[in-house]
């Protein structure tokens, strides 16, 4: 399975859901043409699962969707003690593990790649379930059981990570637009929630 | 401790929070509002505690809740404003999505109560305005439980210019 297969397949059943995504997810997501209820965190690594938890307790009548990745979680491991003591029901945590950070550039390597269970970390810090895939064939047949499920819920998403690009086309001037659309995207979901009310 | 007029009650602090509409208090505690953190502890209708393991998640909470609608305010300590100095700037600077924070002076001399805080010798207290101007983050001081009034110009400000701000509780909230 690689990213955008995994993200495909996630969207795919999203319906309503908030998504929450980040990094990679980000992209993938845009290319897929995802539409509200949505929201980057971005540029900020780390943040995707904690605002999805804000959202989530704010929202009960909505269900969260986090697209997070490996090195923003290892960044935020607490984080997962701070989800489950909430134990908000409407919270699906899926994470997108390529074991490499500025993934299709550098394919730098993340800590402990080959040692750390992230599921077993998210079980043992109480979410109601975890699991993981690599292929993409039973991640899509599991997934819409998977969300049926009452959170908070952890997938882990095992995917290829792309191949590196070599040399100097791997910096380029990073756009505007990174660094305004997380507020664009606030206020737009924000009016989108506002407009809907609590269903 | 012998209560003084530096020592806001926290009763009063929680009436602040309240005609201000404060719905979800969240936080990674702060010893300078012990007082406060217990009576929220304890239950105050209308105010829903969010525990977080740091404040890099307590801001991030923090703003779901406010695109969600809420009224969060984010309980932190002078330390942990410093810690979560690239999620404030992701999401108060760049989001522009207005989180209000209580601040408390961890560490401050009780000589330097009711005196300017920029003239503490420890860095964990002389260091947090200079590094708010540096942010572009207004602040207000709570220095006396007349500053209350600062919480709700904040409020205002926030919601307001839709920009952060930061209420810097001078001394440990009184138990009254």
């Amino acid at each position: 399975m690689d990213i955008n297969e995994a993200c495909r397949i996630i969207e795919g059943v999203r319906g309503g859901a908030i998504l929450v995504a980040t990094m990679g997810a980000m992209g993938a997501f845009d290319q897929l043409g995802a539409a509200q209820p949505r929201i980057n965190s971005v540029p900020l690594m780390g943040g995707a699962a904690s605002i999805g938890l804000g959202l989530a307790i704010g929202r009960p009548d909505r269900r969260v969707i986090v697209v997070d990745g490996d090195a923003s979680l290892l960044m935020q491991l607490g984080g997962l003690a701070t989800v489950a003591e909430r134990q908000p029901r409407n919270f699906h945590h899926f994470v997108i593990r390529n074991g490499t950070q500025f993934s299709g550039f550098s394919n730098l390597a993340t800590p402990a790649e080959d040692i750390v269970d992230f599921a077993a970390m998210a079980k043992a810090a109480g979410y109601r379930g975890a699991s993981s895939f690599s292929d993409a064939a039973a991640f899509s047949e599991a997934l819409p059981a998977i969300l049926a499920e009452d959170g908070p819920i952890f997938t882990e998403l095992r995917v290829t990570p792309p191949p590196p690009i070599p040399g100097a086309n791997t910096q380029f001037e990073i756009p505007p637009q990174q660094f305004v659309r997380m507020g664009a995207e606030a206020v737009a979901l924000s009016a989108w929630l506002a407009e809907r009310g609590n269903d | 401790m012998e209560a003084h007029p530096y020592n806001i009650p926290a009763s009063a602090c929680l009436a602040a929070l309240q005609r201000n509409g404060v719905d979800h208090f969240v936080t990674v505690p702060d010893w300078i509002q012990l007082a406060l953190h217990e009576r929220v502890e304890a239950g105050v209708d209308g105010l829903e505690l969010v525990r977080c393991s740091n404040e890099d998640q307590a801001v991030c909470v923090s703003a779901g809740l406010r695109i969600a609608g809420k009224r969060p305010i984010t309980v932190i300590q002078n330390q942990g404003l410093y810690a979560c100095v690239n999620a404030l700037r992701a999401v108060c600077l760049d989001a522009s999505i207005p989180v209000v924070f209580l601040v408390g002076h961890f560490g401050r001399e009780f000589g330097n109560f009711g005196q300017d805080p920029n003239l503490s010798e420890r860095n964990t207290v002389k260091l947090l305005e200079p590094i708010l101007n540096a942010l572009g983050v207004r602040f207000w001081r709570l220095e006396t439980e007349g500053d209350l009034a600062g919480m709700d110009e904040a409020f205002a400000y926030a919601d307001r210019e839709s920009r952060s701000a930061v209420l810097i509780v001078g001394a440990p909230t009184g138990w009254n």
